[in-house]
């Protein structure tokens, strides 16, 4: 019975509470990073280890942070975060982060991660936050790289810099722009709620 | 001259909605009626013309000069979130209506990507102090007109027979894909 | 304890904390972040100029700075500028080499742009823009081509070429190294362009 919650509180960020398709959560950066799969990876790592660490500390202190100065103590620690995450892509891997420009700053008001440690860590123990937060990351990475892939694809006929189309694909450029953005994401969202659709149906069929 | 292209680029070439993805919450929950979409414009506008000066101050005169640069983003959402508590205080005291107006929207605001992104921005940019509060006047009337431009369409929308699967925040990002289209169309306008 | 000390005793002691690790975190990055900026700009003005073995800065201006560019002998083989101005979608910034007379343009290089995949982001693109720009004459305003040849040599000695379909991005680049030419003679016939020794 425990190894089961486990599993499904793992398992609910990837699906029923993913937070971009299903919970809306952190659009800007998927829209914005999501134009080549490396830009996806490295925004994904980016969150993944801002909210693992910042759910895990949120948990420890849980019980001694009163509740009035709960939401400024968590800002202060997901800032903190975000901006070791942001120093270290910027001293380590400078390419990724003038790619990215301010979106890894941005994952600090990114609803995803005080959501989380706001809804959960603030109430769970540390061994569940962490899975949960490992579960929304994986949920996010996800949808990310599943838009950088289309993106990258159709936009530029490559995925992760090596061509896969060849020269009778004429790239749609629009993938790459704002626009094929926003449309792609709103394609996928329709695209899970019509496969969420379909479970429930057969669910009450049964 | 240079203080009209980044008004020009703020508001329509490189809005924050359409091009930087910003402010995508309040876009997605708030524009679906004209009022009050016009009313949380108002508010954001406000506050990011607040937030420019004070973090442009904070930059300048603090993080730079004494090299503390790493604490930018710290400082800068904590300055946002004490901001809109005051802002939020001095506007329920001096004037109750326009509280009713756009006072619910205020606390939304501090989790705003809008405004962080402003902050970030501007200090990414470098601009100088007239340069950033144009920029923040002109991010927050670009803001206003694509969220009164969504919920125009929105208002519409909702008398549309939309599949099912494509209907709520579907339908609102693949407008929202269209608009960003049609603004494609003010790139270039500066030369 | 009372609730306001306690509250206090909290938000001090996550300040506190957080702020020691970013100050560590601050100092062991500052100098490869530093170091990353300084070195792009300063490979950038190497590759613009041929020939060039050091560089450096001797003028600084906002988005504005001029690179004196030296051979291993030490002799001046050209400066470097680097320049900035407003592009189809966003800033364009680039660096551009010029010979010791400030005559000729010998190469160009784009370090940052936005302008529109496919089309416009071809100026960062050798094959299609940035081959034209080697040893434009620059005694007069460098002007446009368009429609574009294909072979440099049929280009008049002050002409560059445009790319089809993105004349707004060909022409911003060309406005920039223009303006940029131009404050770099004011600053000669000014006396400024001497390196402090």
């Amino acid at each position: 019975m425990a190894q089961k919650t486990i599993k499904s509180e793992f398992f609910k960020g990837i699906w029923s509470d993913n937070p971009v398709t299903r919970q809306l959560l952190g659009l800007c950066s998927v829209l914005a990073v999501s134009n080549a799969v490396i830009n996806g990876v490295a925004m994904g790592l980016a969150v993944t280890f801002v909210l693992v660490f910042s759910s895990l500390i949120v948990s420890v202190i849980r019980k001694i942070v009163p509740n009035q100065v709960r939401i400024a103590s968590f800002i202060v620690i997901i800032a903190t975060f975000v901006t070791i995450a942001d120093r270290v892509l910027a001293a380590y891997f400078p390419q990724l982060s003038k790619a990215m420009g301010p979106y890894v700053p941005l994952i600090v008001v990114n609803c995803i991660i005080l959501g989380r440690a706001e809804a959960f860590a603030s109430k769970n123990k540390v061994g569940r936050s962490i899975i949960d937060a490992l579960g929304m990351s994986c949920g996010y990475i996800l949808t990310l790289l599943l838009m950088g892939f289309i993106r990258e694809l159709l936009g530029n006929r490559s995925i992760l810099g090596y061509q896969i189309l060849g020269k009778w694909f004429e790239p749609w450029v629009v993938m790459l722009l704002p626009p094929g953005a926003f449309i792609m994401l709103g394609l996928i969202i329709a695209l899970f709620n019509l496969i969420e659709n379909k479970i429930k149906e057969k669910q009450k069929l049964r | 001259m240079n203080l009209l292209v980044i008004f020009i680029s703020a508001v329509l070439i490189n809005n924050f909605v359409f091009y930087y993805f910003l402010g995508l919450c309040p876009y997605l929950g708030v524009s679906r009626k004209i009022g009050p979409s016009i009313s949380m414009g108002m508010a954001v506008t406000f506050v990011l013309s607040l937030t420019a000066v004070a973090s442009w101050m904070i930059n300048h005169w603090i993080l730079l000069p004494y090299g503390l640069d790493y604490l930018q983003i710290v400082s800068f959402i904590l300055v946002i979130a004490a901001l809109v508590q005051l802002v939020e205080m001095f506007i329920r005291k001096v004037s109750p209506p326009l509280y009713q107006a756009m006072g619910i929207y205020l606390p939304l605001i501090t989790t705003n990507c809008v405004i962080m992104g402003l902050a970030l921005l501007a200090a990414l940019k470098n601009y100088n102090f007239l340069e950033t509060v144009i920029f923040g006047v002109s991010a927050g009337l670009g803001f206003t007109l694509a969220i009164v431009l969504m919920a125009a369409i929105r208002e519409q929308l909702d008398l549309a027979d939309v599949p099912r699967p494509l209907r709520g925040a579907a339908i609102a990002l693949i407008t929202a894909g269209i608009i960003s289209l049609a603004f494609m169309g003010f790139s270039g306008i500066i030369k | 304890m009372s609730l306001a000390t306690r509250m206090i005793a909290v938000l001090t002691s996550v300040g506190l904390i957080s702020g020691s690790f970013l100050a560590i975190v601050g100092q062991i990055t500052k100098e490869k972040i530093l170091f990353n900026k300084k070195h792009e700009i300063e490979m950038a003005a190497l590759k613009v100029v041929p020939g060039a073995h050091s560089v450096k800065m001797i003028y600084e201006n906002r988005d504005f700075a001029i690179f004196e560019d030296r051979d291993e002998a030490g002799h001046l083989v050209g400066y470097a500028i680097q320049a900035a101005g407003t592009g189809f979608q966003d800033k364009i910034v680039l660096e551009v080499g010029l010979d010791p007379t400030l005559s000729k343009v010998l190469a160009l290089t784009i370090i940052e742009q936005k302008e529109t995949p496919g089309l416009g982001a071809k100026i960062t693109d050798e094959a299609s823009f940035l081959r034209f720009w080697r040893n434009r004459d620059c005694r007069q305003e460098l002007s446009l081509r368009k429609p574009p040849v294909s072979d440099p040599a049929s280009l008049a000695p002050n002409e560059v070429n445009a790319i089809t379909g993105a004349t707004i991005s060909s022409q911003a680049v060309l406005n920039i190294v223009n303006e940029a030419i131009k404050k770099v003679k004011q600053l000669q016939s000014e006396g400024k362009l001497l390196s402090k020794e």
